[in-house]
């Protein structure tokens, strides 16, 4: 296949020694994949018979023009944005860890579990809000820490694989949940889930009406302890060098083990915060299924912050904001909400593939470098 | 408990673990290449809604098994160039289509159904009795008289194994997959072999989603798939990179899968979420490291340069 676009590559595309990585081959590399996503999107809305001008306004008005849409961009995009700052943390140290989606379902159950005992006759009743939230905040990134700090143990340990078992241990935690909702935490009623949970719990919402809760505030918090984590300790130092070449950082003398439990713990554990932000500030009620998949697109959030914690929170403002939007849209058109998955999604596969025309420079027949190389020929 | 009730069981097992089966196997040889191909969860998807389409406007089992197989070739073109040519992670650009699938199925769906809000059923390939075998007490109603694509899923791991091990093409395909740079210098072009295995990987997805609308359900829903892909990439560990062990880890997932049903049915008392998480659990074992070297491809998941 390589071969054959070899052979059918024209004289003037000719290949580098190195991918160029100035920061204007990067950006313009970066708004090629962009403006080609855009316009399979345009395509598509053309398909459904819609004003492509229209559906981008629509796309828009809804989550940023009105207050009503902007409560709902800013929770769907806290547990987007501390999952996505988890999956940087893990992964900038190397561990390419893909196992949030169980450290969120965790994180929440964990939380649902205080919640419920804070009602009134459970064991924590009347327990001051702020320091209810403390002990949330703290069960919920222990339970997803530590899961996530299990499978680093096991690739540390005995040399496993850490995407696969991530993958794997999904289900498990899914799976526990589940029983949870269905077995000791089920309410009376026919649904598997919980009882709802008491409103002295709840995350507070940012304004009377609104749906964004305070959440948000704990991505913001979360976004300057993990800059500041990676550019200003030695623990983040030691982490990037990791991330960049594992036996360099050994050599160095670095604790590389210890080092990438560490990253487990703390990844994991944003994301089992990002759990409770959703359970006790948008659900109320830990049910199956509570994630609808936020481990995985949490991690394109990531992917396409470029792995960068201060680009992160408006990343998932953008991405959430776009998924309220195409509700909006669905609801006046006949376009699905399906096509900002196939938007978003196909911007990362663009910036990937993008990648390939930087090992490519163009030199035209008449170009100045191209006349001398057929000088020097001559 | 009566030979009736194994039978039901062990039969159901089979059912079950068919269309995983077809699309483990597929990604064996993908993997034995040095590829994670994680995007079949989104190909068998893509193939489940082709097969569907052209049941629908055809009503030709036969074409809407190869269109869905003729699909999953088409997208994992795609993904193979992601993979081999442009050498982007294969777990992010993976995962990435599998978002993707999500999307494009839902909106080439609503745009083929038109506003239609009506769940519309098609015909299913019936079970087949092969003669004489399936008169055998047991084995004969547990797996010779199921459908024609559990028969063509069994063949393919035939298939998968004589490939791999009695073929040159096959042995260069491994090499491709455990030591790319040795393969290279002896001549074995490791693109080529890598493009195959993940070609391979993906008409096999497809084959798994037309399984699931042609001979289980005789539907199309959204979110039919629901983590099967990544239950064949579990089986595949489970198996040990092997076809024929993975033809047995896939009864086991099936087997769990079943009994939770009959569970439901008999009594209360076994929690069956218990029983589905067990394969995951053996599965993370499998691959933890514990047990010594799994038989993971040396080169899985490392793109290949040559420079």
């Amino acid at each position: 296949m390589g071969e054959l676009l070899q052979r059918l590559k024209p004289r003037w595309l000719e290949k580098r020694l190195e991918p160029a990585d100035s920061p204007a081959a990067v950006a313009a590399s970066v708004v090629l994949a962009v403006a080609a996503a855009l316009a399979v999107t345009v395509v598509l809305f053309l398909a459904y018979g819609a004003n492509p001008l229209a559906a981008f306004y629509e796309l828009f008005h809804e989550p940023f023009g009105t207050l009503r849409g902007f409560g709902y961009t800013l929770a769907g995009a806290a547990p987007l944005s501390l999952i996505a700052l988890g999956a940087i943390v893990c992964w900038r140290a190397g561990f390419e860890y893909l196992g949030f989606e169980g450290c969120f379902v965790l994180g929440a159950a964990a939380s649902a579990w205080l919640a419920l005992a804070a009602a009134p006759g459970g064991w924590l009743a009347g327990l001051p809000f702020p320091f209810f939230l403390a002990l949330a905040i703290f069960a919920s990134a222990a339970a997803g820490g530590i899961w996530a700090a299990a499978t680093a143990l096991l690739r540390v340990r005995s040399g496993g694989n850490e995407v696969l078992i991530s993958l794997m241990a999904n289900y498990v935690a899914i799976f526990f949940v589940q029983y949870l909702v269905s077995w000791p935490m089920r309410a009376p009623g026919s649904l598997p889930e919980t009882a709802q949970m008491p409103r002295a719990t709840w995350l507070p919402f940012l304004w009377h009406g609104g749906r964004a809760h305070a959440g948000i505030l704990l991505a913001v918090a979360a976004t300057l302890a993990v800059w500041a984590l990676l550019k200003k300790t030695r623990l983040g130092f030691e982490m990037l060098v990791m991330g960049a070449n594992l036996r360099a950082a050994r050599y160095a003398g670095i604790p590389a083990g210890r080092r990438m439990v560490a990253a487990a713990l703390i990844g994991g554990g944003l994301g089992g915060v990002a759990g409770m932000t959703e359970l006790l500030g948008a659900q109320h009620r830990l049910m199956d299924g509570i994630s609808g998949g936020v481990g995985f697109l949490g991690l394109i959030v990531a992917l396409l912050a470029r792995l960068n914690p201060l680009a992160v929170l408006p990343t998932a403002i953008l991405y959430a904001g776009m998924s309220v939007g195409a509700d909006a849209i669905e609801r006046r058109t006949t376009v699905p909400t399906s096509i900002t998955l196939i938007l978003e999604s196909l911007i990362v596969l663009f910036v990937l593939a993008a990648e390939l025309l930087r090992r490519y420079r163009v030199r035209l027949p008449f170009s100045r470098e191209a006349t001398e190389a057929k000088e020097a020929k001559r | 408990m009566n030979t009736a009730f194994w039978v039901t069981w062990l039969a159901a097992s089979v059912r079950l673990a068919g269309p995983v089966l077809a699309a483990a196997e597929g990604e064996l040889v993908c993997e034995r290449a040095g590829v994670l191909n994680v995007g079949i969860e989104g190909t068998i998807l893509l193939g489940a809604l082709a097969s569907f389409l052209t049941a629908q406007a055809t009503g030709s089992l036969t074409l809407s098994l190869v269109a869905a197989i003729a699909a999953g070739v088409l997208v994992n073109l795609f993904l193979a160039w992601m993979y081999v040519t442009v050498r982007a992670s294969q777990v992010v650009a993976g995962l990435v289509f599998n978002v993707l699938a999500v999307g494009a199925a839902s909106a080439i769906y609503r745009l083929a159904l038109g506003g239609e809000t009506a769940q519309r059923t098609i015909p299913t390939f019936p079970p087949v009795a092969i003669p004489w075998l399936s008169s055998l007490p047991i084995i004969g109603p547990v797996f010779f008289a199921q459908t024609a694509p559990l028969y063509l899923t069994l063949l393919a791991a035939a298939g998968a194994h004589v490939f791999l091990f009695r073929t040159r093409t096959g042995l260069a395909l491994r090499a491709a997959g455990e030591n790319p740079r040795a393969a290279d210098a002896a001549g074995i072009s490791v693109e080529r072999m890598r493009y195959l295995g993940v070609l391979v990987s993906g008409a096999m997805a497809g084959m798994a989603g037309a399984y699931m609308v042609l001979a289980q359900v005789g539907f199309f829903r959204e979110g039919m798939v629901a983590g099967q892909g990544f239950i064949a990439l579990g089986i595949v560990i489970f198996g040990r990179w092997s076809p024929w062990k993975a033809v047995g880890a896939a009864l086991v997932f099936g087997a769990c899968d079943a009994l939770q049903f009959s569970l439901q049915l008999s009594s209360g008392s076994v929690p069956p979420q218990l029983l589905l998480a067990l394969p995951y659990l053996v599965t993370i074992l499998a691959i933890s490291g514990i047990f010594g070297r799994a038989g993971k491809p040396a080169a899985l998941m490392q793109p290949y340069s040559r420079d």
